[in-house]
């Protein structure tokens, strides 16, 4: 019984169909939104779901200079970690996998999906494809300092005196105490987080590395067919679960007792995080440089974080 | 097991990949004014695509110089199948003015069999956007002549 509700959380609940039928959907509103916002009507609401069947019916080209096992392996790894984390958040009252460190965990799993993408882009033997991966590099880089100043102020907060990384605990904790964002010491936290989440996801401002216009998608050059759509599906589960990782460290603490109206309300505190930090900054914003988006993580993004750090070591 | 959600998402997701083959930049300003807020493509889910591999619908204005040919045919090879060939304006139909210069090779139906051809000089963008739309409906077609 116990490896049949393991296969089930895998599979479906929180695993993979939840996070991909959610994440399409969540594109879909950050589509049909960033659309009105610029007085457009805008692709329908199940447009990424069309896309992503569009490319699974594609002829899939392998390029002749291509290391055929690493490039189509990639993208399958990528999505394959995906479906992974969102088991360790919990969905207000409900986590699938309960780990001591889920919080560590999770930080290594959302890195696997940047590494499949230079994985998949150095195999495809595209000079776009190699621009795409230094660049990819130099994001994760920059994101990840602020990101993990985060986790250890949000440990630090729960824990008191010594580091709690479960988020569990962060969950009970918020219902106790109400929500980490109500704390005044956790706001800048916050903020550097929303700030996280558009580069993690590779949406406008920050996605320098696939841009379109500039060096044609760079990693992703030389994919066609259902690898495409695996990336593709990965960029749109990253947002259900960056959103979600925001929602349990920061807005938990609600308990309604019922497993499936959590998950609904989940999903809606999910969206309103992604209307804030995904949607509004790529509707009013153009791509910023490579050096400007190393700078602004490293000083802006990482020095709003290293305050609630400070704020949290000394007590606040 | 999706073989129909498929073929009708063939229809409904075209990605568009624009090439220049010497075109006089009218009609490229043109192919861009549909995408505006305007005449707004996105609706029926057309993309401006950064790669020839990503695409479906290949846009080509111009009346293939003899410098663009060479690139021109690559680019047909790169894109997967299915894919849909349309030409905007009378350049790449049949030479327009440039008919006869000893720098073009056209018109572009010697290389490619084209499957929509939208006329002017240059199209309006509802000329573009109807083009488009009609190509959308041969890719669902073409789609469902593959599993034949």
């Amino acid at each position: 019984m116990t490896i049949l509700r393991y296969v089930f959380y895998i599979l479906v609940f929180p695993g993979a169909l939840f996070t991909i039928a959610v994440g399409l959907f969540m594109a879909g509103i950050d589509r049909k939104v960033i659309a009105h916002m610029q007085k457009r009507v805008g692709p329908p609401l199940r447009q990424p779901m069309y896309d992503f069947f569009k490319l699974l019916g594609k002829e899939t080209i392998i390029p002749a200079k291509a290391n055929r096992a690493a490039f189509l392996e990639a993208p399958v790894l990528s999505f394959v970690s995906l479906c992974f984390i969102m088991l360790f958040i919990p969905i207000f009252g409900f986590t699938a996998i309960n780990g001591a460190a889920d919080m560590i965990v999770i930080l290594y799993l959302v890195t696997i999906p940047g590494a499949a993408l230079i994985i998949g882009g150095a195999s495809s033997g595209s000079p776009f494809a190699s621009i795409g991966i230094s660049r990819e590099m130099v994001t994760m880089m920059a994101y990840e300092l602020p990101f993990v100043l985060v986790l250890l102020t949000v440990a630090k907060k729960v824990g008191g005196d010594q580091l709690v990384f479960n988020l569990s605990l962060v969950s009970e904790y918020q219902a106790a105490n109400g929500s980490l964002l109500s704390h005044w010491s956790m706001i800048p936290a916050a903020l550097a987080m929303l700030l996280v989440i558009p580069a993690e996801v590779g949406t406008q401002p920050f996605d320098v590395a696939e841009a379109e216009n500039e060096i044609c998608e760079g990693p992703l050059v030389e994919y066609s067919g259902s690898p495409l759509a695996l990336f593709k599906l990965s960029i749109n589960m990253k947002m259900i679960i960056m959103t979600g990782l925001f929602t349990s460290m920061f807005l938990g603490g609600i308990r309604t007792g019922f497993v499936a109206l959590d998950a609904v309300l989940f999903v809606i505190i999910c969206i309103a995080v992604m209307l804030v930090s995904i949607t509004t900054i790529h509707a009013v914003t153009a791509r910023l440089k490579i050096e400007h988006l190393f700078k602004f993580y490293w000083t802006v993004v990482a020095g709003l974080a290293l305050v609630s750090t400070i704020l949290v070591w000394i007590g606040m | 097991m999706f073989k129909k959600l498929i073929d009708k998402s063939a229809a409904k997701s075209p990605w568009l990949f624009h090439l220049n083959t010497g075109s006089c930049n009218g009609c490229d300003i043109e192919i861009v004014a549909c995408l505006t807020p305007r005449y707004d493509a996105e609706r029926f889910g057309f993309k401006l695509a950064g790669s020839p591999r990503h695409a479906d619908i290949l846009v080509v204005s111009g009346p293939i110089t003899v410098q663009s040919r060479d690139r021109l045919i690559r680019t047909i090879e790169q894109t997967p199948e299915p894919k849909c060939v349309v030409s905007i304006g009378s350049c790449p139909k049949s030479g327009n003015v440039f008919k006869g210069s000893y720098g073009i090779d056209g018109p572009l139906d010697k290389y490619v069999h084209v499957d929509v051809s939208v006329a002017g000089c240059t199209p309006k963008p509802e000329a573009i956007m109807e083009g488009l739309y009609k190509a959308a409906l041969i890719l669902e077609k073409k789609r469902e002549a593959m599993h034949k």
